[in-house]
């Protein structure tokens, strides 16, 4: 009872104090061997590395068996190869044989057996590194070099040919990182070159047997170069100094030589070569003066030359105050003047708007007209317009009596035109009177052509009508002066190509389409026949400064001539964009239709000569500008 | 003294016979060095054989493994450490040397047919090198035989060590590796036994080249 108490306790308190000291115990785990090598093929050391002993005390033993015999030894020596080893003396060592081999751990609770490994000694060779690496500095030619040598390590015996060895070294400068490697071969001796003067180097040797594994390195060597700079540094003083030779003279060759050089690389530029022109004048800076040099005094030709001596298309201007007048509309003269004329003329697409023609007489007349009345659309009216028409003969009077040809009011058909328009250098030293006779000449022009663009009766009345509407629908002001001066202005500068102003004219009305460039014709003179002789006036184009475009496609007809039955024959052209602008009318009732001749469109721009057959409406050849209609016109003529 | 590792075995033999005839013969520790660098080649040709065989090779295969006992060139007495060998003759060494590279050449034929239909990733590889196995052998056997019209008659003497593993290596995939391999492993080990000979044999011929052993 007390006796079996006490064994009890004991056992409990052997429990607890096993359990105090925290450690579980059991059988050990299984131990493993990490290799055998073998330094020379003629002993070999097994290690292993043992399990967690499983808190008991763990004895390790490592047992053999070689390949021919069962039977199984015990590691002869556990000691000279360190903890956890087992030596194999020459005694024991057997090569070309193999080895079974185990480690058993065992403690109080239990063993582990390691897994066995099969070893042939020759296959594990691992020699010892080569020993007495010596380093020392030689020179070959004023160059150093390192020579290495070494000895194969003491055990290894390669002298017999029992093991060879093949030898690797290593070099690098102290600073550096990398090593420089070198195999050697069977050799024991190796020259490095290439060394830098006053370095200190580093060299390992290791080796290998022919096969098996690497050695560890040797301990390392070190060597200092000794500076030898002075050799270098000659090369390099020499070299300088041929350079710098050489660089000198290029240097003076390229400055003897600099202005070719500059002509070269920088070829010089060409000057301008204008007759007349003078460099200084540009250098100035006053362009006025260069290009006033540059105009040619005697040209255009001064004013007393004889127009005769132009070649300058006559134009026989005959106005009538029938339907044959040039500005009366009529359909019927419309289509007929359309069929007829589209054989007769074609688009003058060549001669651009400096042949263009233009009736100043219907302009003035509208000038005339359109000044007694206040800015508002035109109306057509047939009444008014045969009011008109008085009005403008009678302005016609005037401007004969202002040195213009007197207009003829002979049987009711009036030869007046404008009045001969002053030679452009009068012009051109007036260029502001100009601008605004101009734009004034613009809107009667305008207003003739809406006056033409209006439907109407091929009256007078109706062209005065148009004339006055469109006079007034201008925006000048002082188109409500004096008529007279107007048209005298008009004509003074009818020669202007009022296309200008047209760019700046805003168009009058709906009735009265932009004004285009309009085109004057240039009274010459007047003949004892009554004839007027007219001479386009060319649109600017190299008369004045420069030449006019006008906005959109305009076509005015030229004044072709008036035969003997005072018919205004009007010349089938084409005018605006210096073409032919035979572009289709569409717009407003003024016409829509697009004549076999060039005729006017007020809103598109001219797309060439555009033979269509447009109903013709009732208004006349719509000249949106109120220029005569050559359809219109020789409508009436064939008529 | 020339390194030249290319020279096969009846150029070997064509050359000293010119050297003979030229009033000069090669020298043997030349010969011997040929021979050597020959039959390294040849072992590290084995050595490489065995790793890549080892790379997909079946556990099981290890365990089962023939015993190295039971090549067939085991009968032959082999020295099995430096003092044995040491002790041999010369003629006797080279006579070894023979013995058992002709001993192999029955045996590296069945390797070569069967390296053809070898169930293994490297097969080709393994093929190839099989190959080299055969070339390389074929003209180590040639120069030995010229090496041993130099030394002592006791070198012309080649023991037989027949190979009784006919053609077949195995049915199946794993006794077809095993086989191989085992073959393979006994190959190597007496490339390795070869090659120590004959550099034992170098060295001894090149006392007037201390730099060499």
């Amino acid at each position: 009872g007390a006796m079996m108490r006490k064994v009890i306790l004991l056992l409990l308190l052997l429990c607890f104090t096993a359990h105090t000291r925290g450690k579980l115990h059991s059988p050990p785990a299984k131990p493993g061997l990490t290799s055998c090598r073998s330094p020379e093929k003629e002993t070999f050391t097994c290690w292993w590395k043992p399990g967690s002993d499983g808190g008991l005390p763990t004895t390790h033993a490592l047992y053999y068996r070689k390949e021919s015999s069962e039977t199984v030894y015990e590691c002869p020596d556990y000691h000279t190869a360190g903890e956890n080893s087992c030596f194999f003396n020459k005694n024991d060592t057997s090569i070309w044989v193999n080895y079974n081999i185990t480690v058993v751990a065992t403690n109080a609770l239990g063993r582990a057996f390691s897994d066995p490994v099969e070893i042939d000694v020759v296959y594990i060779v691992k020699p010892n590194p080569p020993e007495k690496v010596t380093v020392t500095v030689m020179e070959d030619k004023g160059w150093p070099f390192l020579r290495v040598s070494w000895e194969p390590p003491h055990k290894a015996d390669t002298r017999s040919g029992w093991i060879t060895l093949i030898y690797e070294l290593r070099v690098k400068l102290e600073e550096e990182i990398d090593w420089e490697m070198h195999l050697a071969g069977q050799q024991k001796m190796f020259n490095i070159f290439s060394l830098r003067s006053g370095g200190k180097y580093l060299v390992e040797v290791r080796c290998k047997p022919d096969h098996g594994f690497w050695s560890e390195w040797s301990s390392t060597s070190y060597i200092k170069v000794p500076d030898y700079f002075h050799r270098e540094k000659s090369t390099w003083i020499l070299i300088t100094v041929f350079s710098t030779f050489t660089f000198l003279i290029l240097m003076w060759l390229l400055h003897m030589n600099r202005h070719n050089l500059k002509h070269c690389i920088l070829p010089p530029v060409p000057g301008p070569k204008i007759k007349g022109f003078d460099k200084q004048l540009l250098k100035n800076g006053k362009s006025n003066q260069i290009f006033s040099a540059l105009v040619v005094p005697d040209f255009p030709p001064a004013t007393s030359s004889n127009y005769e001596d132009f070649q300058v298309e006559y134009l026989e201007v005959y106005v009538r105050r029938e339907q044959e007048l040039v500005l009366e509309e009529s359909k019927d003269l419309h289509n007929s003047c359309l069929k007829s004329e589209s054989s007769t003329s074609d688009c003058d697409s060549g001669r651009g708007s400096c042949d263009s023609h233009t009736l100043l007489m219907a302009k003035c007349r509208e000038a005339k007209e359109g000044e007694r009345q206040t800015d508002r659309e035109c109306s057509p009216m047939r009444t008014e317009a045969q009011r008109r028409l008085k009005d403008w003969e009678e302005e016609a009077l005037n401007y004969a009596h202002a040195g213009i040809v007197s207009l003829e009011m002979s049987s009711g058909r009036v030869k007046t035109w404008p009045s001969v328009f002053s030679p452009l250098p009068r012009y051109s030293s007036s260029p502001l009177d100009q601008q605004s006779s101009l734009q004034m000449a613009k809107q009667l022009s305008l207003s003739t052509s809406s006056y033409l663009t209006q439907p109407g009766h091929s009256t007078k009345e109706a062209l005065g009508q148009s004339y006055w509407d469109l006079c007034l629908s201008s925006k000048q002001p002082h188109l409500l002066n004096p008529p007279t001066p107007v048209c005298r202005e008009l004509q003074a500068h009818s020669d202007v190509n009022i296309s200008s102003i047209g760019h700046k004219r805003a168009p009058a009305g709906p009735r009265s389409p932009a004004l285009h460039t309009t085109e004057y014709v240039e009274v010459q003179r007047v003949d004892n026949k009554d004839t007027l002789l007219l001479q386009p006036v060319v649109q600017g184009c190299g008369r004045m400064g420069g030449c006019f475009q006008m906005p959109h496609g305009e076509v005015y007809s030229k004044v072709k001539g008036v035969d003997s039955d005072n018919v205004l024959l009007l010349q089938r052209e084409g005018m605006g964009e210096d073409r032919c602008p035979c572009v289709e009318q569409e717009t407003n009732e003024v016409t829509g239709s697009c004549h076999k001749s060039c005729t006017v469109s007020t809103t598109q721009k001219p797309s060439g000569c555009i033979y269509t057959a447009v109903p013709v409406r009732d208004e006349m050849a719509t000249m949106a500008n109120g220029y005569v209609d050559t359809a219109t016109m020789c409508t009436l003529h064939t008529c | 003294m020339a390194h030249c590792g290319g020279t096969n075995g009846s150029k070997l033999f064509t050359m000293v016979l010119y050297m003979a005839a030229a009033c000069g013969a090669i020298p043997i520790s030349d010969l011997l060095d040929r021979a050597s660098q020959r039959s390294d080649k040849l072992h590290s040709l084995s050595t490489t054989l065995t790793q890549d065989l080892d790379s997909h090779f079946p556990p099981i295969g290890r365990v089962i493994m023939p015993r190295p006992s039971m090549c067939h060139t085991s009968s032959l007495q082999t020295p099995n450490d430096k003092e044995q060998a040491l002790q041999v003759s010369e003629s006797d060494l080279l006579s070894l040397v023979r013995s058992l590279l002709q001993a192999w050449e029955d045996p590296l034929v069945v390797l070569s047919t069967s390296a053809n239909t070898l169930p293994h990733p490297a097969q080709s590889i393994i093929s190839n090198k099989i190959q080299e196995l055969q070339e390389h052998s074929k003209s180590l056997g040639d120069g030995l035989v010229v090496l041993s019209g130099k030394m002592a008659p006791g070198a012309q003497t080649i023991s037989s060590l027949p190979y009784f593993g006919g053609n077949d290596i195995g049915q199946d995939r794993i006794s077809k590796l095993i086989n191989f391999n085992f073959l393979l492993s006994c190959f190597r080990r007496d490339s390795h036994k070869i090659d120590s000979f004959l550099k034992i044999l170098r060295c001894r011929a090149a006392k007037m080249l201390p730099e060499m052993c």
